[in-house]
């Protein structure tokens, strides 16, 4: 079996054309005047400005979230503190040997060592 | 056709005023903005961005609970109660929520504080729990406010307090451990600086902001084993009661490596009530700033350096006739009778002092306390036992101890006869207890300490470095021999009470005390006991003393009990096995 070339390749260099260069040119039929393009520009400069805006004012809600995390987290650090002294009271030397447990234990008679 | 205005037209008029308007608007704006610029925006940073101090936790302390960690000084936030008597709408409702919730931490007469309209700040209250805060922020009193402030936190009470300290109302640590190691406990505020809306909350917004975390203080593990502690306080407390003396001290330790298991003083005090204790004196820490002249525990020492140069033999004998001249001075054995020729082991269970003295003057020319005896003593005494430096302890207030060197007029060879008795020198506590531990444990000097190492803030633990140690202060021949003539020495008389099976000995010491006009006198003394317990190897040293006013009280009477006591129960709680 052979293949043949059914199309010929004509290369753009050859017909005048360099690379990067639009081989269409677009010619739009609607015509913007110079208060158009001010206007444009208004709206546009407008929308950045809003853009800028809500993002602005969203990473200012976000401080305000923060600030409220930080909050709760310095409040559950002193509930775990209070919540510590209180452990560190009740298992204090004091507490302990004046427990009902305490009171209860007998001194042994005698003590064997295994060795 | 060209437009223009009609000279002198009110419509020209009116054009030039408006464009001269507009030209000040901006020249204004022009010094506003462009040549006013930095002042402005300094006002306005000062205004918006606010430094705000992040401040740092101070470290806690802790103790070991038979090798746990457990805290003795927390921190507690607590809050202070204030409020501004212009903006109080409702006095009486005011006055009824804050003394139904706080009652007992209200300041007297809140009513004349609530009235005194002409000042914005009046506190009513102070030390208020979280729970109390609360309850009074749910009312939403008008023109009260709470100001949150950190405390100390004693769970143990007034356990170890000398030895702790108490951080005062500036929040500077002051005594023991808090002020001694005050930069380590404190911490490094942190810092933020931002700008913030009205109410004070930081906002991310703006490119001058900065954050530096606060660096809280280390979290201090001690030696101290609470249990340890509490068993020894208890056992000086009531033996100091028994005897109706005013004063007493104890310390434990480790003769292995000198860390310090319990130290504690009677009298003493809660550091939660520092502010009502009358007497400052009682904030000292008398084991490590009292020198004062420990008595016969010293002839421990005057034997080890005489066994050490070689001149004596626990079972070298010398011809006691119960007093001794040194140049124009006699002195004499507080127990007499045991006359003739007599072992330095018999000389020391009896604690004779002329078997020291003339330990003293073999180590010169055998017949006086020479120069070269008094130099060698020196050495041993202050170089080597370090018993008249500060030992580097980490509690404030330790104080130097007094030994004369022989290069002065009044070193001689009358004191250092005095001072191989314990007389004629002045040493604390901590000094005598350290050195004592080298004769025990083969000869090394351990600096005590008081430190573990620290809790980080995952509750990690980590050692501090190992302290300095000094080996061959005694050879580790010389310290068995003495070892042992210590041990004797406490079987001889005083071992009644002992749990059998196990190695302890220990010597007594009557220290005399000096009266201005009187001298020496034995109206007055103070009574210490200085031993070691353990199995195969010493585990414990303990020192006790104990003094009254116009007290005499003797270490083998007085000071021993205590030691026994305490000793008997470490045997039991660090669960030591029997030799053999």
């Amino acid at each position: 079996m052979s293949y043949h070339t059914t199309q010929q390749f004509y290369s753009r260099r050859q017909s005048g054309w360099n690379r990067n260069q639009n081989t269409v040119s677009f010619a739009s039929n609607v015509k913007l005047g110079p208060v158009s393009h001010t206007v444009l520009v208004a709206l546009m400069v407008t929308v950045l400005g809003l853009v800028y805006l809500t993002q602005a004012t969203q990473a200012t809600a976000y401080d305000y979230e923060a600030q409220k995390i930080d909050s709760q987290i310095a409040e559950l650090e002193t509930k775990k503190t209070d919540l510590q002294i209180e452990n560190a009271r009740l298992t204090a030397l004091e507490t302990v040997r004046s427990s009902s447990v305490a009171k209860a234990t007998t001194k042994p008679a005698s003590t064997e060592y295994v060795r | 056709m060209e437009l223009s205005l009609q000279k002198g037209s009110r419509s020209r008029i009116l054009a030039t005023l408006l464009f001269l308007t507009i030209a000040i608007f901006i020249g204004r704006l022009f010094y506003l903005q462009i040549i006013k610029h930095d002042e402005y925006v300094r006002l306005a940073e000062a205004e918006q961005i606010k430094p705000l101090i992040i401040p740092a936790k101070r470290g806690e302390i802790y103790a070991y609970d038979s090798g746990d960690i457990v805290p003795l000084v927390m921190n507690q936030t607590v809050y202070t109660l204030f409020v501004d008597p212009t903006t109080v709408t409702e006095p009486k409702k005011v006055l009824e929520v804050i003394r139904e919730v706080a009652g007992g931490n209200l300041r007297p007469k809140i009513e004349d504080l609530l009235d005194r309209k002409d000042t914005r700040y009046q506190i009513l209250g102070t030390k208020l729990s979280r729970q109390q805060a609360e309850l009074i922020k749910k009312e939403s009193l008008s023109g009260i406010g709470f100001q949150a402030v950190s405390q100390r936190i004693y769970p143990e009470g007034g356990l170890a307090a000398q030895t702790l300290g108490f951080v005062n109302d500036e929040g500077a640590g002051q005594y023991g451990i808090e002020e001694a190691l005050d930069e380590r406990l404190v911490g490094h505020d942190g810092l933020l600086e931002s700008v913030t809306d009205v109410s004070g909350v930081p906002l991310t917004i703006g490119d001058k902001n900065t954050k530096k975390p606060a660096k809280n203080g280390d979290n201090i593990v001690l030696t101290i084993d609470r249990n340890i502690q509490a068993y020894a306080e208890k056992a000086l407390a009531s033996g100091i009661k028994k005897l109706g003396a005013d004063e007493g001290s104890v310390i434990v330790m480790d003769p292995q490596n000198g860390d310090i298991m319990a130290m504690a003083n009677v009298p003493t005090y809660n550091p939660k009530n520092f502010t009502k204790v009358k007497n400052a004196a009682l904030f000292n820490n008398s084991v490590i700033s009292t020198p004062y002249e420990p008595g016969s525990v010293m002839k421990t020492f005057t034997m080890a350096i005489g066994i050490d140069k070689g001149v004596i033999k626990p079972n070298s004998t010398y011809n006691n006739t119960d007093s001794i001249r040194v140049d124009d001075k006699v002195i004499y054995n507080l127990w007499r009778g045991e006359t003739g020729t007599i072992t330095m082991q018999t000389g020391l269970n009896y604690s004779l002092n002329t078997s020291v003295v003339t330990v003293a003057q073999r180590l010169g020319d055998g017949k006086s306390i020479t120069r070269g005896a008094r130099d060698t003593m020196y050495d041993y005494l202050h170089d080597r036992f370090k018993l008249d430096q500060i030992s580097g302890i980490e509690l404030a207030g330790e104080q130097p101890g007094v030994i004369i060197p022989p290069t002065e007029v009044e070193g001689n060879a009358v004191r250092y006869s005095n001072m191989t008795f314990g007389q004629g020198m002045n040493l604390t506590m901590i000094q005598v207890a350290s050195a004592f531990c080298s004769l025990i444990n083969g000869g090394t000097y351990h600096q005590p300490t008081v430190i573990a190492g620290k809790v980080t803030d995952i509750g990690e633990f980590r050692e501090d470095p190992a302290k300095s140690s000094y080996e061959n202060v005694i050879s580790p021949s010389s310290s068995a021999k003495v070892h042992s003539m210590i041990r004797k020495a406490r079987k001889a008389f005083y071992a009644g009470n002992d749990t059998p099976g196990y190695d302890i000995g220990g010597k007594t010491g009557t220290s005399q005390t000096l009266k201005p006009g009187v001298g020496y006198t034995n109206d007055e003394t103070i009574a210490t006991y200085l031993g070691y317990g353990g199995n195969s190897v010493p585990r414990y040293v303990i020192m006790v003393q104990a003094s009254g006013k116009d007290k005499y009280l003797e270490g083998g009477k007085h000071a021993l009990p205590i030691f026994t006591d305490i000793s008997n129960w470490l045997i039991d709680y660090l669960k030591l096995q029997p030799k053999g």
